[in-house]
């Protein structure tokens, strides 16, 4: 299945322009949130293939969003979900994002043209 | 006098005569020769006399009356001696009496009265009650060995340093107040140190008790708790082991918490500090790809040298950025290994472009010499991609400028063996013991270079995670070789499978891992 909508929940204005430039100048379509609660609305109420995913959001922590996502039942089973972060986490809390998500990365190894390889290898 | 009272409830031992003679049969003995000697002594001059007086012609006897003055004249000064002796010996056999009693020999005979007429008279009553008072408050000749034993106690207690001994059994039989000692879960006693996992204390000694009549091993900066907790005390460690000896193991710790603290902090700080970094490296990073990507075409080739060299700058910055997270998270046993089956040029290939890129920006000739077909080893790939890519950045720090930096790898028995080599400034032989330390940084390399000072730190600390070694060898100006091992994949796969709950030993697993073993019970 082939990736074409994506929706981007990152609250780094810099760092969410420069992803969305990048996706959009690769012919996904994206939607993109700057807070937890609108990235939770916006991913139950839409079909998305792809969610990006970033941990330190205001109103609602991105492992949270996960919980409510793929915690009890996958409310979302189509979707696949990459987890982007910058944030050391206790190794607990990164295991349990890590059996949800579909790849966990750190923002500062990766360049827009990796994670387009990586979002292309997910397809 | 506690010690004659036990003496008194043994059942007495006979010492024959002959081994070794008793203070308390003295009195006899000398009583008998003296009596001997001086019958002899005044028979012999009363026999002079008598027969000096009948030469001369003084008096004139026959035989028989020659002889019975003789014997009655002796016999009457013989016995006069004896009377003599038994009053003026007194004093003298009361005072041997006396150092009996007070001795740990057993008197047979009943002690002497310091009461006795004679003695209250001529003042040697204070002379036998001085010995009875003198063994009675002084009991140090009877266990000489507490006062000294004491003495050493308390001497070790006020040293700034910690002092534990263990015996053979490697239980912990002395500590002083310093030690950093606490109670495990067998409720005996052990050294409350975090060495490092795979540099461990007691695997140490462990195979030098199984190999070695003696050995010594020093281990700097260990602390005894996380950073951060309460109480966290920071030593250097000194442990000197002598097989067979009462005092098999002694362990010397130095307190150097405030010389290490202050850097302890610094590191906390920065690695706080580094995630913020991250943000703001990310977004550098991102658009210097973007701009590359859409402008390159475009630019012109010294722009484009420019444009390679933000490059591997950003990148270097991640680097140093991993270096001091992994190095807090190490320090905090927070580094996690993934270790799975991986191949040595795969992992060098995610740091290929970065490599080569940085190589060729500081005009360094990179030359990779990995052969496709090593044996796979047990590793996690971003950790070992992270210690490649500091042993070939320094390599392209410290050698000259068009210099050569060649990587190889080969296989030896049970691991295989990478090695990064550059023809450079090199270093002293007496550099390389601390090399590997947090914190050291050479005296030459603190004025030319910037560095941390933690890269060599963090990657022995991978490499050792993953059971493999680091070395480094060097020739001042002709450059250096760093080389580690990691372990092939078919000699630990069954280890690491057998053993889930050690974090260095864990398989990566697609899917779920069940970790609660007890559900398995009947």
């Amino acid at each position: 299945m082939a990736i074409k909508t994506i929706l981007c929940i990152e609250d780094d204005r810099f760092i969410g322009e420069m992803y969305v430039r990048s996706l959009k100048k690769a012919n996904y379509e994206v939607d993109w949130m700057v807070n937890g609660n609108d990235g939770l609305v916006a991913a139950r109420n839409k079909h998305y293939d792809l969610i990006l995913l970033d941990i330190m959001l205001p109103e609602r922590r991105g492992n949270e969003i996960m919980d409510s996502l793929r915690g009890k039942e996958d409310l979302i089973p189509q979707t696949k979900i990459i987890v982007l972060t910058n944030f050391e986490q206790d190794e607990e809390s990164r295991t349990a994002l890590e059996q949800g998500a579909d790849a966990y990365l750190i923002k500062a190894e990766i360049t827009p043209k990796k994670l387009l390889d990586v979002i292309a290898s997910l397809g | 006098m506690a010690d004659q009272v036990d003496a008194a409830e043994q059942p007495r031992v006979e010492v024959p005569r002959d081994a070794q003679p008793l203070m308390r049969d003295f009195w006899r003995r000398y009583r008998a020769r003296t009596y001997i000697i001086i019958t002899a002594v005044q028979c012999s001059i009363m026999l002079v006399i008598m027969l000096t007086l009948q030469l001369t012609g003084i008096i004139h006897l026959n035989v028989f009356w020659f002889f019975f003055y003789a014997f009655w004249a002796s016999a009457l000064q013989n016995t006069a001696t004896v009377a003599l002796i038994h009053v003026i010996g007194r004093p003298f056999r009361d005072l041997v009496k006396a150092i009996v009693l007070v001795s740990d020999e057993t008197p047979t005979e009943t002690p002497p009265n310091p009461n006795y007429y004679a003695h209250d008279r001529d003042g040697f009553k204070e002379i036998l009650q001085t010995v009875y008072e003198l063994s009675a408050h002084d009991d140090t000749p009877t266990k000489p060995a507490v006062t000294v034993d004491d003495f050493i106690k308390d001497g070790l207690n006020q040293t700034s340093s910690g002092i534990v001994i263990l015996n053979k059994d490697r239980r912990i039989v002395y500590h002083n107040t310093h030690a950093p000692i606490r109670i495990d879960t067998n409720e005996s006693e052990v050294l409350d140190l975090l060495f490092p996992e795979h540099d461990d204390f007691n695997d140490w000694l462990e195979n030098v008790a199984k190999n070695k009549l003696s050995a010594e091993r020093q281990w700097a900066r260990i602390a005894n708790k996380t950073p951060g907790e309460k109480d966290r005390r920071i030593y250097d460690v000194a442990v000197s082991y002598h097989k067979n000896s009462t005092a098999e193991t002694v362990v010397t710790l130095f307190d150097r918490t405030n010389e290490y603290m202050p850097e302890e902090e610094d590191l906390d700080f920065i690695s706080f500090a580094a995630h913020e970094l991250r943000g703001p490296i990310t977004v550098i990073r991102g658009y210097l790809s973007v701009i590359e990507d859409e402008l390159g075409p475009m630019m012109e080739r010294d722009q484009a040298e420019l444009m390679q060299r933000l490059i591997v700058a950003s990148n270097r910055l991640t680097s140093y950025i991993n270096n001091i997270l992994n190095a807090s998270r190490y320090d905090r046993r927070h580094l996690k290994l993934h270790l799975a089956e991986e191949s040595v040029r795969h992992m060098y290939d995610t740091i290929a472009d970065d490599m080569q890129m940085r190589a060729t920006a500081q005009n360094r000739l990179l030359v990779i010499d990995i052969p496709d077909m090593l044996p796979t080893v047990a590793a996690d790939a971003n950790a070992v991609g992270e210690v490649m890519g500091n042993l070939i950045d320094n390599a392209i720090k410290y050698s000259n400028e068009g210099g050569l930096v060649h990587v190889m790898a080969r296989p030896i028995p049970g691991f295989v063996e990478i090695s990064v080599i550059d023809r450079g400034i090199g270093m002293p032989s007496n550099v390389l013991p601390n090399l590997f330390h947090k914190f050291y940084r050479s005296h030459r390399s603190r004025e030319t270079v910037a560095g941390t000072g933690i890269g060599l730190y963090i990657c022995r600390a991978i490499v050792s995670s993953h059971g493999g070694t680091i070395t480094a060898r060097s020739v001042e100006n002709e450059g250096s070789t760093f080389t580690f091992t990691l372990p092939i994949y078919d000699t630990v796969a069954d280890k690491l499978k057998a053993d889930d709950n050690t974090n260095a030993s864990l398989i990566e697993q697609g899917g779920g891992w069940i970790r609660n073993h007890s559900m398995y019970k009947s």
